[in-house]
């Protein structure tokens, strides 16, 4: 396993320059000692490449060539107005928000009134404490650790969320990671999450860019998750219009018992994407939906990775991932289900789909179950197909133009995902959101 | 006026011609009938006339008001009142049916110069035809067709049809299906619709329905030709006698 590899440039240069940014992020001196033993750990595992089984589509030595600035504090002179625009059909959502630019918690556009029973506190305050908490994360998967690491390294800020036992809200909290600026940077943020015991609340992470800022920028964003007996937790994730920027999302989720998880992850126009996600059920009878959308053309690349981690009995896992791929772009799904020893009585099903509106798109799907367990329910599913022409005709015949066609049939075909978002509000935005990347651009290729 | 012309159709990508030189004219504010044997291009036809892609016109013309459709893609046909009821009616899942009959309302009536349906104005009109069709609107909140019967699927296209205000409708075996009560129903439907203004072509293999949608005329279309036109009575002649003579013809 230890092979020296040659190091990359880009490699070479994020384990270089810790020394000199180090001293300008936040954190006392236990922080500082985590930062520094992570940094070691990523020098030793280096950015993921293909030769990682889980990082055979998604080679990040190829696409991160270059290190960027990492970014520790926000110069921009963004306003509530530019976040707004920002968020697109999101911004229209009247709910708490906490905006961070750049990676950095920016108290004067956050508006926490209205999320009773919810605590946030910036990342950068807790650090600043010598809150040291989860930067020695590490992950099954090699590469993930090694962007974890790289995370704990350099992070800047994020939020620290606690739920309080038995908290309703109706209203979603929004974290918003805004990118502004001419200067492309490394942006570094991480979530901690925890929800109560009999809680049930929404938290929508949404990523997006300033319009007229720079298109260029990396992404390394982790989340940690837990929640408590009985909690539900409906978990959005939002990336759009991040023009080339090189997005990699990690999410770390546990399971307590009887407790509810539905996370939906939807991708559209970014350079490239990984969203990967990691669910262990802790305590039984714990249920688990993780759906998502992702819109790619031109070259972009959208990469899907769960694994879904039944280490207890009774658990139910659901996966509905569906993709529109047009012009080169690449779409990746890995679904790995793990079912132990223990874990009888489980019930998964998994499903990613991809409508392919161009002949040069791809859609890689690798689904994989792993069962230990013998009084087990699984199974998976996947498919790629393009439009179909007889719908078409049908909806042609009855007087409606091609675009139109095109654009209500795509939008069927994704609506199906779109549906397991709870929050109304949300899911509004989102198919709105959906409807004006088609028609931008989807519908009117042929 | 409807005029078919020398029309010769194959599938694209193969060689055998389905239709082989069709002569067929429509006047306004006429009904006529096709009957014919199973497979010998009766909703081949019906789909040219639609514009589907998969056939290929060979030869021949066909003109709708004097004006060449051929070259026409099928939602501007549809803008020009061609409107073809399926034989099968697909399934639309993810497209409620209200959703689908008010974009395609619209379309039309925008390509048409007319002003576009309202919220209130669009279910007002559809509550209206829908029960005239007996429909329970309830059932356009599903998706289009997903899960209909057979009938079910042969009124809900009537109603695109009510919806829609076509001057040239063809109907491709709407009868087949639908039980004594619903045959009746929509052929009052298609009743309604008979105006000077408008032509019809229907496609049936049964005189039943010619009782309730009298015809002007019915032709025979047997291997890819009309072999035969005459009057309401050809349909109870056929009845007795088949098509048996046609195919004699044909060899
Ligand atoms: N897309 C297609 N591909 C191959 N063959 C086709 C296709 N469409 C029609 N055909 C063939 O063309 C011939 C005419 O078919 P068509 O459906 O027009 O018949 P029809 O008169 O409507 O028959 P029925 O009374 O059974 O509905 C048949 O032999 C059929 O198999
Ligand atoms: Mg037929």
């Amino acid at each position: 396993m230890n092979v020296a590899v040659m190091k990359t440039k880009a490699e070479m240069t994020l384990a270089e320059t810790f020394g000199s940014v180090a001293e300008a992020l936040p954190g006392g001196a236990e922080v500082k000692a985590a930062r520094a033993a992570a940094i070691g750990r990523f020098a030793a595992g280096g950015l993921p490449h293909r030769r990682i089984e889980e990082w055979k589509y998604t080679d990040l030595r190829g696409v991160m060539k270059d290190a960027l600035p990492v970014a520790v504090g926000d110069e921009t002179k963004t306003t509530i107005a530019d976040v707004i625009v920002a968020m697109g059909a999101i911004g229209r959502i009247d709910a708490p928000r906490f905006v961070l630019v750049n990676g950095r918690y920016r108290k004067d556009l956050s508006n926490l009134s209205g999320a009773s029973g919810i605590t946030v506190t910036p990342l950068s305050e807790k650090l600043a404490e010598g809150d040291a908490s989860g930067l020695d994360a590490t992950d099954e998967d090699r590469g993930a650790s090694a962007l974890l690491a790289l995370n704990a390294a350099y992070v800047s800020d994020g939020a620290v969320i606690e739920v309080k036992d038995g908290t309703k809200l109706d209203l979603p909290l929004l974290v918003v990671h805004v990118r502004a600026g001419a200067v492309p940077q490394l942006s570094v943020g991480r979530n901690r999450i925890v929800v109560g015991k009999g809680a049930t609340v929404t938290i929508a992470e949404i990523f997006v860019a300033v319009p007229g800022s720079t298109v260029d920028g990396q992404v390394n964003s982790a989340s940690e998750v837990q929640l408590g007996e009985g909690a539900s937790l409906s978990h959005i994730k939002v990336a759009t219009d991040l023009g080339s920027v090189t997005h990699l999302a990690n999410w770390l989720v546990e399971l307590g018992g009887e407790s509810s998880y539905r996370a939906f992850q939807y991708t559209s126009s970014v350079g490239v994407a990984r969203n990967q996600l990691r669910a262990t059920f802790k305590g039984e009878h714990a249920k688990l939906d993780i759906s998502g959308v992702f819109l790619g053309r031109k070259s972009e690349h959208i990469d899907t990775t769960l694994f879904v981690d039944h280490a207890v009995p009774h658990g139910e896992s659901r996966e509905l991932f569906k993709g529109v791929l047009d012009g080169e772009a690449r779409g990746i799904f890995q679904g790995k289900v793990i079912v132990r020893p223990d874990a009888q009585k489980t019930d998964g099903k998994q499903m990613a789909q991809a409508l392919m509106l161009s002949e040069t798109a791809e859609f890689d799907s690798k689904p994989e179950l792993e069962i230990y367990a013998d009084d087990v329910v699984c199974g998976h599913g996947s498919t790629a197909a393009e439009l179909d022409h007889d719908l078409l005709f049908y909806l042609r015949a009855r007087g409606i133009p091609l675009d139109q066609a095109r654009a209500l049939l795509i939008q069927s075909f994704i609506g199906e995902a779109i549906a397991k978002v709870d929050n109304t509000a949300l899911r509004e935005a989102l198919m709105e959101e959906a409807e004006t990347w088609l028609a931008s651009s989807a519908a009117k290729s042929v | 006026m409807l005029e078919i012309k020398n029309l010769h159709v194959k599938i694209a990508d193969e060689d055998a011609e389905i239709l082989k030189g069709i002569d067929l004219v429509v006047p306004k504010g006429e009904v006529h009938a096709i009957m014919g044997p199973n497979g010998s291009g009766k909703s081949t036809l019906a789909y040219v006339l639609a514009g589907r892609e998969d056939y290929e016109v060979t030869d021949g013309d066909i003109l709708w008001n004097g004006e060449s459709i051929l070259e026409m893609a099928p939602d501007e046909r549809a803008a020009k009142g061609v409107f073809l009821a399926f034989q099968y009616p697909m399934e639309i899942p993810g497209v409620a049916g209200l959703t689908f009959l008010r974009t395609a309302a619209n379309a039309v009536r925008k390509k048409r110069g007319q002003e576009e349906l309202t919220t209130p104005g669009f279910m007002k009109l559809v509550k209206e035809k829908a029960a005239e069709l007996n429909i329970d609107v309830e059932m356009l909140k599903r998706p289009v067709n997903v899960g209909f019967s057979g009938g079910e699927k042969k009124r809900s296209e009537i109603l695109q049809m009510a919806m829609l205000e076509p001057s040239l409708c063809v109907l491709d075996e709407t009868d087949s299906g639908l039980d004594i009560d619903a045959l009746r129903i929509v052929s009052d439907g298609v009743n309604a619709l008979r105006s000077p203004e408008r032509a019809m072509l229907v496609i049936t293999h049964y005189q039943r329905l010619l009782n309730h949608i009298v015809p002007d005329k019915v032709h025979v279309l047997a291997y890819g030709k009309i072999r035969k036109s005459g009057g309401k009575e050809l349909a109870l002649e056929l009845e007795k006698s088949g098509y048996a003579e046609f195919q004699k013809d044909a060899a």
